[in-house]
């Protein structure tokens, strides 16, 4: 199958691989030789596929070839070393060393903040407080739900703190959703606890992403891991909080060391084309990555564990059920902790 | 002495100069910024940005709102009215003693031309340039109107400034757009009324919005045409269906023409108007020196944030190469740290 991107309303459709042939050769000609070329019996065919993407507002039909509509460049950088950040958060650490002062000086844009434990609401409003007058545009809070804090708080909160742009509550009772700050904060309710970073790296449908940025970044770089850094509950600095490698604690260490550690630079450069299987999959540049489980923990390059689709069948299976998956799972130890 | 580029902006509500800022400090391209808001701060004509100092400028916007509010002991809706264009001129008359007081070469657009840009003036040049534009009048009377709808099937009447917001008592904002005349709603229009710019209606295939920076066009083209909402004017956005908005290379020919027009006008920035008709011919509408180029980047991933931040360090090495010969060595040192990029 194939996968028809719409960077700008970020949607995707899949579509036959025969469908996506006529979509690149209308490029070059126009619908009548389209029509000669594949046979009078297929005319409704492609009338039908013409018709599909004028309905879904991807093109219009013309009396001439536009070569002036030049494709897209793929292109891709950003002002800033890091780009994202997540922090396990925890209490006991000092969040005030000159590691982290720096680190928010490059122009880091996103931040996820985790409370794997209960925090109270001027808990999280002392440590959101020392992004103000920084160019931070987006905080994401992942926190254990707590009754008391109900969505109108939240919504104190959120108004107080502009970054604060999405919230995920963990440990709930129930799946929802809701908006928060007329409507444009969101914040899901997640039935099952978020209390380690195990449960991350999962792959599924409606985690892919149509959209410019991460598009063009799966073009060059890797999407999970490409100027991010974590720092995990027990303050170490990390690619990100699931890998088991780690660059030093942040009382100590130097910024510009850990960012000119090729070790660290390593995974950041390792493509959906360079990946096993990923290389072949329509989903490449919409899916996100992950390295720190994959299929062969020997090899850097192989496919992610924690995703089930095979695109030689188009087929989904549950990935934890997988005959081929079950060594790399008793290794990375995750039978006990998934859910 | 190391020389700055120096920013002139406004404090808030200004995305492209934070991003394009932002470019500068990861390429680590010294620069000022000066908000028309800092000119509060000031104490003295001294606290003005110094021309040795600066080694060019980009003038990006005037100010976003006067810290300070400022009404008479009996306001009524005129006066209220008279003093904020006062207060206006006030500030020009500080803002634009910057104009003199740096070097003109300095500038990236020239500043005088900039502010004082007229619409009349452009189509009259873009024309000596051989750029085609569509059939402009400005009438006063339905007489005129009538006899030009003879030869253009229906006209548009826009403003020869720019388009104004009015809010009435309740707060509640109107919005100035572009009108169609045809035989059909002439008879709406007065006998005799203020000079207004008419033009011939184009009726388009698609807008084309150009970016003009340095030589090179990187334009865009929007395609609006689906949505009966936004068929006059692009700008009246339709939040639910957005234009569709794709990367467009104008025929290198009208590109060379567009250059030329730029340069006679002392612009190394802007923003072109263009219109693509049925036929598939070009109209070109106006220029906007000072346009909103975020709009056109983003979608096009053209990094012209980057391109720009980048054009503004050249001019660094320019004014070195100039007047400080003997450091020819830092200069070439300063240069070397993006490799591969001109
Ligand atoms: S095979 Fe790779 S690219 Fe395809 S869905 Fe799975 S992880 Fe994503």
């Amino acid at each position: 199958m194939s996968l028809l991107c719409d960077l700008q309303l970020r949607r995707y459709y899949h579509i036959p691989n025969d469908t996506a042939d006529v979509y690149l050769f209308l490029q070059q000609h126009a619908i009548e030789e389209c029509v000669a070329h594949y046979g009078e019996d297929n005319r409704e065919t492609i009338e039908g596929y013409i018709d599909f993407v004028i309905s879904r507002e991807l093109g219009f039909k013309d009396h001439q070839l536009l070569p002036e509509l030049t494709p897209l460049d793929l292109s891709w950088d950003r002002y800033a070393d890091v780009t994202n950040v997540i922090i396990e958060y925890n209490d006991a650490i000092d969040y005030t060393a000159s590691f982290f002062r720096e680190l928010f000086d490059l122009h880091v844009q996103a931040l996820e903040i985790r409370y794997y434990h209960a925090v109270s609401l001027d808990n999280i409003r002392a440590f959101v407080e020392r992004f103000n007058g920084t160019t931070l545009k987006y905080i994401k809070l992942v926190l254990p739900y707590d009754k008391s804090q109900d969505l109108q708080l939240l919504d104190k909160l959120v108004k107080q703190y502009p970054r604060i742009k999405s919230l995920l509550i963990h440990s709930s009772p129930e799946l929802r959703q809701d908006k928060i700050f007329d409507g444009s904060v969101p914040v899901v309710f997640f039935d099952r606890p978020v209390n380690s970073c195990t449960a991350c790296g999962e792959i599924r449908a409606n985690y892919f992403v149509s959209n410019l940025e991460l598009f063009t970044e799966s073009q060059h770089y890797n999407t999970c891991l490409n100027r991010k850094l974590s720092i995990n509950l027990n303050g170490y600095i990390k690619n990100c909080p699931s890998m088991q490698e780690d660059f030093g604690h942040i009382t100590t260490a130097s910024l510009r060391q850990v960012l000119d550690n090729p070790s660290f630079q390593r995974y950041g450069s390792i493509r959906k084309d360079d990946i096993a299987v990923c290389r072949d999959c329509e989903f490449r540049h919409v899916c996100t990555d992950c390295r720190a489980y994959v299929e062969d923990p020997e090899d850097i390059h192989s496919k992610p564990l924690k995703c089930g689709y095979d695109p030689y069948t188009n087929e989904w299976e549950e990935w934890t059920q997988h005959p081929m998956k079950q060594t790399a799972i008793a290794w990375y130890g995750l039978k006990e902790t998934n859910n | 002495m190391s020389q700055k580029i120096l920013i002139l902006s406004q404090s808030h509500l200004e995305s492209t100069t934070d991003h394009v800022c932002l470019w500068m400090d990861y390429l680590q391209i010294p620069f000022l910024r000066v908000n028309g808001e800092d000119f509060f701060q000031f104490e003295n004509l001294g606290d003005l940005p110094d021309n040795t100092a600066i080694a060019a400028v980009w003038y990006r916007r005037k100010i976003n709102s006067y810290p300070v509010e400022y009404s008479l002991k009996q306001p009524d809706f005129h006066t209220q009215y008279t003093l904020k264009r006062f207060l206006i001129d006030e500030f020009n008359g500080i803002h634009s003693f910057l104009f003199h007081t740096i070097d003109r070469h300095k500038w990236l657009n020239d500043p005088i031309t900039e502010d004082r840009l007229n619409k009349l003036h452009v189509l009259a040049l873009a024309r000596q340039h051989g750029i085609p534009t569509p059939f402009t009048e400005v009438v006063t009377t339905s007489v005129a109107i009538a006899a030009l709808l003879e030869n253009y099937r229906e006209l548009i009447v826009k403003p020869l400034s720019e388009c104004i917001f009015l809010e009435d008592a309740d707060g509640d904002q109107y919005k100035m757009l572009t009108k169609t005349i045809n035989s059909a709603n002439l008879r709406m229009v007065p006998e005799k009324f203020f000079p207004s710019l008419v033009q011939e209606k184009i009726v388009k295939k698609f807008e084309i919005r150009t970016f003009y920076l340095d030589g090179e066009c990187y334009s865009m083209a929007i395609f609006s045409q689906n949505n009966r909402k936004t068929k006059e004017d692009f700008r009246n956005y339709d939040t639910q269906r957005p234009n569709r908005t794709v990367p467009y290379k104008l025929p290198v020919e009208l590109e060379k023409k567009l250059d030329g027009l730029m340069k006679s006008l002392g612009f190394r920035t802007g923003s072109i108007d263009l219109m693509v008709d049925m036929e598939g011919q070009y109209h070109f509408l106006e220029i906007n020196p000072e346009g909103q180029f975020g709009m056109v980047s983003y979608p096009c991933n053209y990094y012209l944030e980057k391109k720009l931040a980048r054009l503004l360090h050249k001019s660094i090495s320019h004014e070195e190469e100039i007047h400080q010969q003997p450091q020819r060595k830092e200069r070439t040192a300063a240069v070397a740290v993006f490799p591969g990029e001109s």
